[in-house]
């Protein structure tokens, strides 16, 4: 029997902080799906999608029922469509798209990841009519999210993808100018993608993995805000150093990831279908109180932005991911704390304040996961400066051997300082300025590959 | 023919001192009791422990009622002990299943009856109350139970039952499965 002093901790982290299990995503295989047909393909995706997730939304209430514990979003990964779809045309990938939004509207999944395409080292003709097709794809869809995976540590970084990702970021926001460019939101370009990760955009059923899989993304940042504000006024008599902050984190991060690794494996037990990870990112959403950025102020900035940010934010990152890994026997996916700014109301204040400029995200980028995430810029941004947006982040991860991402939101007919609102878990944040916009052409137009990095003298 | 052993639930209460523990196992040492499980709690100052030993067939309730007796002559302050034959069929009901043990934590102002309602509401859900304590927490009387969920009600009902007596006791309840709090605070997470 635990002592009450335990229960009651326990108590309050579930009922006042809002602990909860952010992501369940079924991880499926799509690699049998392939016929000789577009239309034979996508019903053959149909019917496996129906099969192995058809119950996966009940078997969630259910288990969410029977702990008490919220399982927020439900959502389904592919195998990156690029694999399914080679041969076919872009109207062809087109078609896969619908299909599985139809299926995922079916079954009851929020969102479906993996149109997707890796192009790190070079780019099939397959992918090219995978990235061709994925404006009309995410704008006639709901549910579908695409990635691509534009560099690795181990290939560098291939700048001709990216030139054309420019474009497809413009495109995507352009056909859906009437929501703000929002299917730009359901877009993201990697480098070092990884296979199990469970959050949307990027989530992708990656080759290497079993069959079916259920990866678990942990509660959000609510939690260890929440846990950190109890920290300083417990012992605010006391000098509390940083150390002991991170402590308390790690302590939280650990409790955190046991919930999410006790509901993810009853959920594949009951389905009777492998575990794969807990992902340890936190993922803010717009609510008050379920933000990364609290944390970097509850850590002593006055405002976001400020010196200090990128080491709050190094020194979060770190604890979670140690109190993480001890407390789960499989981490994965992204695991790093999230920087999205139209989904974290802090970080969106911080935009509209002036206080947070794309320089500075991009900075605490390269110590957290998982890069320049819903950013909306002005409409007016050309592509080759998208392009190089993308580009300079794709470099901070191939050097610092990690994930980065980028999903920018080039808003029509807004400028720097406009307000653009998504709703719903996308939020909404003030257009951030683009700072020597169209003064990167040039580079862009070299094209050509970035080579992989040395890997020794690493400093 | 050797008789098989009996086993018998003793409790003792008295005020706390030292040597109570040892002054009661020696006399069921005497009697060659063997203790097979004890409880023992101090609340206030005051000394409770159950017990369950199991003595030679020859060994009567009276025996052991008496020796208890001689020990509480010669104690510092008074033994009360009871002393009952263990029924078989009760020492063999099985624990309860993992997946139906459940905590119960009710809070609220401290008040003569609260105890008493909450228990109520268990007793009418036929929900068993394996464990029970008290704590005061940020100046609330909170009461934290372990308790054995029936298999064939349903959470959900419960759940809704819960909120509506919340209601109309003023008390914040909150039922949360025993694995939750098992898998945060422990080192081993309680797969099933």
């Amino acid at each position: 029997m635990l002592n009450s002093g335990e229960i009651l901790n326990t108590v309050e982290m579930i009922q006042k902080e809002n602990l909860d299990v952010r992501a369940v995503t079924m991880g499926i295989s799509l690699l049998d799906c392939r016929r000789e047909t577009v239309a034979a393909s996508c019903q053959a995706i149909k019917a496996k999608i129906h099969k192995f997730a058809g119950n996966l939304v009940a078997v969630c209430e259910e288990v969410s029922t029977e702990y008490g514990i919220p399982v927020v979003n439900k959502r389904i990964a592919v195998t990156p469509v690029a694999h399914i779809g080679a041969g076919f045309d872009a109207a062809g990938f087109v078609e896969i798209a619908k299909a599985l939004d139809e299926a995922s509207s079916e079954v009851g999944v929020d969102f479906l990841g993996g149109f997707s395409a890796d192009v790190a080292n070079g780019m099939t003709p397959g992918d090219r009519e995978l990235i061709a097709a994925i404006p009309p794809a995410l704008n006639g869809t709901q549910k579908v999210c695409a990635s691509v995976n534009v560099g690795s540590t181990r290939y560098g970084i291939n700048m001709d993808a990216i030139a054309l990702l420019g474009q497809t970021v413009k495109d995507l926001a352009a056909q859906s100018a009437a929501i703000g460019g929002f299917a730009a939101a359901k877009f993201v370009v990697f480098t070092n993608q990884p296979g199990d990760n469970p959050f949307m955009a990027g989530a992708i059923h990656g080759l290497g993995q079993n069959e079916i899989v259920i990866n678990v993304g942990v509660s959000g940042p609510g939690v260890i805000a929440r846990a950190l504000e109890r920290k300083i006024a417990q012992d605010s008599h006391q000098s509390l150093g940083l150390h002991d902050l991170a402590e308390e984190i790690k302590r939280t991060a650990f409790r955190v990831t046991r919930s999410g690794e006790l509901i993810g494996r009853q959920v594949a037990k009951v389905l009777n279908v492998s575990f794969g990870v807990v992902d340890l990112s936190l993922a803010p959403t717009p609510k008050v109180g379920d933000s990364v950025g609290e944390i970097i102020q509850i850590l002593g900035v006055d405002v976001i932005g400020a010196p200090g940010s990128t080491a709050i934010v190094a020194l979060l990152n770190d604890a979670v991911k140690k109190g993480g890994m001890f407390a789960s026997q499989s981490v994965g996916g992204l695991s790093g704390a999230f920087i999205p700014v139209c989904e974290d109301h802090a970080l969106a204040d911080a935009v509209r304040n002036d206080t947070l400029h794309l320089e500075k995200l991009e900075a605490m980028t390269s110590v957290c996961s998982v890069g320049l995430d819903m950013i909306a810029i002005p409409g007016s941004v050309d592509a080759a400066t998208i392009s190089a947006i993308i580009a300079d982040e794709m470099a901070i991860g191939m050097i610092n051997n990690k994930t980065t991402a980028v999903r920018l939101i080039p808003v029509p007919g807004k400028e720097a300082g406009d307000f653009v609102s998504f709703g719903g878990l996308f939020g909404e944040s003030a257009i951030a300025p683009v700072l020597n916009a169209g003064q990167s052409a040039r580079f862009i137009e070299f094209g050509g590959k970035i080579p992989a990095p040395i890997h020794s003298l690493r400093n | 023919m050797v008789q098989s052993p009996r086993h018998y639930v003793i409790s003792v209460m008295s005020r706390d001192h030292v040597g109570i523990i040892h002054e009661v196992s020696k006399v069921l040492q005497n009697l060659n009791g063997n203790i097979a499980d004890v409880r023992q709690s101090v609340l206030c100052g005051y000394f409770t422990m159950i017990l369950l030993a199991s003595f030679p067939a020859s060994v009567t309730r009276r025996d052991i009622e008496r020796k208890l007796a001689e020990a509480d002559a010669h104690s510092e302050s008074v033994l009360e002990a009871t002393v009952c034959e263990a029924d078989q069929a009760t020492m063999t009901l099985a624990a309860p299943r993992p997946e139906n043990i459940y905590v119960l934590t009710a809070s609220g102002v401290d008040r003569v009856g609260i105890v008493a309602v909450v228990s109520g509401f268990c007793e009418k859900h036929r929900i068993n109350i394996l464990d029970l304590s008290t704590a005061i927490s940020n100046g609330d009387y909170v009461m934290i139970l372990l308790v054995n969920l029936n298999q064939h009600v349903s959470i959900n009902a419960v759940r809704t039952d819960l909120q509506c007596f919340a209601h109309e006791t003023g008390l914040k309840v909150v039922l949360q499965h025993y694995d939750i709090f098992k898998a945060v605070n422990e080192i081993n997470l309680p797969l099933r």
